[in-house]
């Protein structure tokens, strides 16, 4: 090679008899990656090598510009962008909300699972304030009515209330996190403390026989966990009762919560009568409702509901009273008594006796015609129809029910994509993670239920488990409407605005509403987009909840492919 | 390394991690102009910067946690930026770009020193980033983690996924497909051989 030669293969660069400089010597030279005696070796050379000084100079000026290029501020930050802060903060503050919310309640519930049970041993007496977690769990709607939602949403709604009083105080006043703890923990101590004392006292008793006798006298709730119970006194509460064998003959002023094989009641309950037993007869006197899920539900003669009767029932044999109406299930149903109300039922065979009486008018939809005596006394005669077992899709109803459940998915989507804009979007995302949005939703799809049903083995798990089912209920939902949304982004294009995004989870959610419609295949649809948005929800809370990620490194490694022969790197080019 | 012309933020990057939504708007407000033009410099459209500068404060809101308080917030801040565009990038396989494929055996033209430099003299901010558009993803990204967020060897290594000793050939690559940008779109005629 000629001295005045292109080591590149360029042009000569000057008249000089050393080697030029390549231009990855100049790159390195000038970024200072060069150890020290190639730097001046480099240095030394530009010195005396006009060419390779002009190229070192030209490569300078190359890396200003291009600093001086990335660095310009040339466009303003996007209106979106700028507004993405103030949605983001807005989020934050709400989920803080509900966090704090939430946070109450659970140490709340801790409180009165765990600690008031040990200061009521200690007392040796009931204790004297509301316990919440009764209230969740026995005393709602499931259980005692709507009158009892309404409690509940009042302290939902306090403890809500209270969360954002919090976040304004905190945006306010507060700046550290360690103070919002504080006052956090104030604020649930406080609430401990404030609640007035409640009449109401609890008393468990766990025996494998236990007898409220006659005359005996219990203030407050009971808790029977037993072999048998017999109740001859009077309870001035609640009773709720795990048992085989139980029997009311006293007075209970609250209602009577049964889960047993046998449940019978001689005496008198105040209250209602919530029955999930093989069997109940009611000798006694119900002044309120009573609904049973329950193979066997007699009510003798003397027997005497104040309310409604509501059964799920196999056989029902009315012989006593019902203030109000019956609302049945039935597989066999006889009714020999008094029903001041009216009698809707279901099922498959209604037999009405001849010293029958009932006030209101009569609806059976049932497998075979009802019998009714001639000497029955009925205000009118019985409406009876077919109970025809065509399938479901051939009924005009279904796909009005399932009109009306597509639009109560896009409403339940608009608000959960309003909501938690950024956690849908990256469930979308994870949609089209096939392998792992399946995998983990079989895993979640079965096995949460499964951890939910364990942790209701103990007393606070059951708080725990029954809202893991919940969520877990939820989710179910919220996968579809995940898995809408893709599918919309694969009709309409891809987008991560919020507002085409729901048009997209709108579109897509009725598409899939309406694969689910399909007969036979629409079960097995349905199950699988379950699966599948399912999984890709659960990847979404994991990414989230995931202690410590790198940050985001790319997969494989790439190797650059080497610079061809003739340029050389790094170093001088031989003479 | 720092964000251009920014100071830490020590004391909002403590309280975001504490959960203060506040410090997080603070900490929007300083770093989301730099890391849009981050972003805008490093993928092909605008639409794509400005998804990307909302995904990276999302990301970095779950992995704060994750930040050495011993080390620079903003170089953090840009490693989290330059990783989540390169993983962009790579997921929508456009780094098949000249490095790899069709240039691989296109030897690179030596510059004439004296044209280069007048090439570079006569190149406007706005030339070079137009052109800056038409390279491949790996050669942009290289310039814009090396010339925008001043980021070191080893860290332009460690989000490429290369080999520390390859970071000047891809630089050298990248600075070469500028060059031919810039002479294609007419600023300059392109340096080079003749």
């Amino acid at each position: 090679m000629n001295d005045n030669d292109n080591p590149l293969g360029g042009p000569p660069l000057g008249d000089q008899a050393t080697p030029h400089l390549d231009e990855m010597a100049c790159l390195l030279y000038i970024e200072r990656q060069l150890d020290r005696a190639r730097a001046q070796e480099v240095s030394a050379h530009t010195q005396e090598c006009n060419a390779c000084r002009t190229l070192l100079r030209a490569m300078e000026r190359e890396s200003r510009l291009l600093t001086r290029a990335m660095l310009e501020e040339d466009e303003a930050l996007p209106l979106r962008l700028a507004q993405f802060q103030e949605r983001a903060r807005r989020s934050m503050q709400w989920i803080w909300g509900v966090l704090f919310g939430l946070a109450a309640t659970g140490v709340y519930a801790l409180y009165t699972g765990y600690i008031e049970p040990w200061q009521d041993q200690l007392a040796k007496a009931g204790f004297g304030s509301t316990s919440l977690l009764n209230l969740l769990i026995f005393q709602g709607v499931f259980w005692k009515g709507w009158q009892s939602v309404i409690t509940l949403l009042e302290v939902v709604a306090m403890l809500t209330v209270g969360g954002f009083g919090l976040a304004f105080f905190r945006r306010r006043l507060l700046r550290r996190g360690s103070a919002l703890a504080l006052v956090l923990t104030g604020f649930c101590a406080l609430g401990a403390l404030v609640v007035p004392p409640s009449a109401s006292a609890q008393d468990v008793r766990k025996a494998d026989a236990v007898e409220i006798r006659s005359g005996e006298t219990v203030k407050g709730d009971l808790f029977l966990f037993c072999h048998r119970a017999r109740i001859d006194g009077t309870v001035d509460g609640d009773v709720f009762l795990f048992t085989q064998d139980a029997s009311v003959g006293g007075h209970v002023t609250g209602d009577v919560i049964a889960f047993a094989q046998s449940l019978r009641i001689t005496g008198v309950v105040d209250g209602n009568i919530r029955s999930f037993a093989n069997n109940v007869t009611v000798t006694g006197t119900v002044t309120r409702n009573v609904l049973a899920f329950n193979e066997l539900v007699n009510v003798d003669p003397t027997g005497k509901i104040g309310g409604s009767l509501t059964t799920f029932t196999q056989s029902l044999n009315l012989d006593g009273q019902v203030g109000r109406n019956i609302l049945t299930f039935v597989g066999q149903g006889t009714i020999s008594g008094t029903v001041d109300g009216r009698i809707d039922a279901k099922g498959g065979n209604l037999r009405i006796n001849g010293p029958a009486k009932v006030g209101g008018p009569i609806r059976f939809n049932g497998e075979n015609p009802p019998e009714v005596a001639s000497d029955a006394k009925l205000a009118s005669p019985v409406q009876y129809t077919k109970w025809e077992h065509k399938p479901k899709y051939e009924e005009g109803g279904y796909y009005i029910w399932q009109v009306i459940w597509a639009a109560a998915f896009v409403l339940f989507g608009l608000v959960l994509f309003q909501l938690m804009p950024a956690f849908s979007a990256e469930s979308v995302g994870n949609v089209e993670h096939y392998g792992a949005s399946f995998g983990l939703g079989v895993l979640v799809f079965f096995g949460v239920p499964i951890a939910a049903l364990i942790a209701c083995a103990t007393v606070v798990g059951l708080f725990v488990g029954i809202s893991a089912f919940f969520v877990w209920y939820a989710t179910l939902y919220y996968a579809q409407i995940i898995v809408g949304a893709l599918v919309g982004q694969w009709l309409l294009g891809r987008t991560r605005e919020a507002w085409p995004l729901i048009g997209r989870m709108v579109v897509g959610v009725i598409l899939v509403r309406l694969c689910t419609t399909v007969p036979h295949i629409g079960g097995w649809v349905k199950f699988g987009v379950m699966l599948w948005g399912t999984g890709a929800i659960s990847l979404a809370l994991y990414r989230r909840f995931q202690p410590a990620i790198s940050a985001g490194l790319p997969g494989a490694p790439i190797v650059p492919t080497p610079l061809p022969s003739n340029t050389t790197v790094g170093g001088v080019v031989p003479a | 390394m720092s964000a251009p012309g920014k100071t830490e933020p020590t004391e909002a990057v403590a309280r975001a991690r504490a959960g203060d939504a506040d410090a997080w708007g603070e900490l929007y407000r300083e770093f989301a102009p730099a890391i849009f033009r981050f972003c805008r410099r490093a993928l092909p459209t605008r639409e794509d910067a400005e998804d990307a500068t909302m995904e990276i404060f999302m990301k970095l809101r779950d992995k704060l946690i994750q930040y050495d308080e011993t080390r620079s917030f903003s170089a953090w801040l840009y490693k989290v930026a330059a990783n989540h565009c390169w993983d962009l990038l790579r997921r929508r396989k456009i780094r098949q770009d000249k490095e790899t494929d069709d240039v691989a055996d296109v030897p690179l033209e030596h510059p004439d020193p004296n044209q280069l430099d007048r090439m570079i003299e006569q190149s406007t901010s706005d030339e070079v980033r137009r052109a800056l558009g038409k390279l491949g993803a790996r050669a942009r990204m290289a310039l814009v983690m090396r010339y925008y967020s001043d980021m070191s060897y080893d860290e332009i290594a460690d989000a490429l996924g290369v080999r520390r000793a390859f970071v000047g050939v891809v630089l050298l690559r990248a600075r070469h497909e500028l060059r031919q940008a810039l002479g294609e779109t007419g600023a300059l005629a392109a340096g080079g051989a003749s």
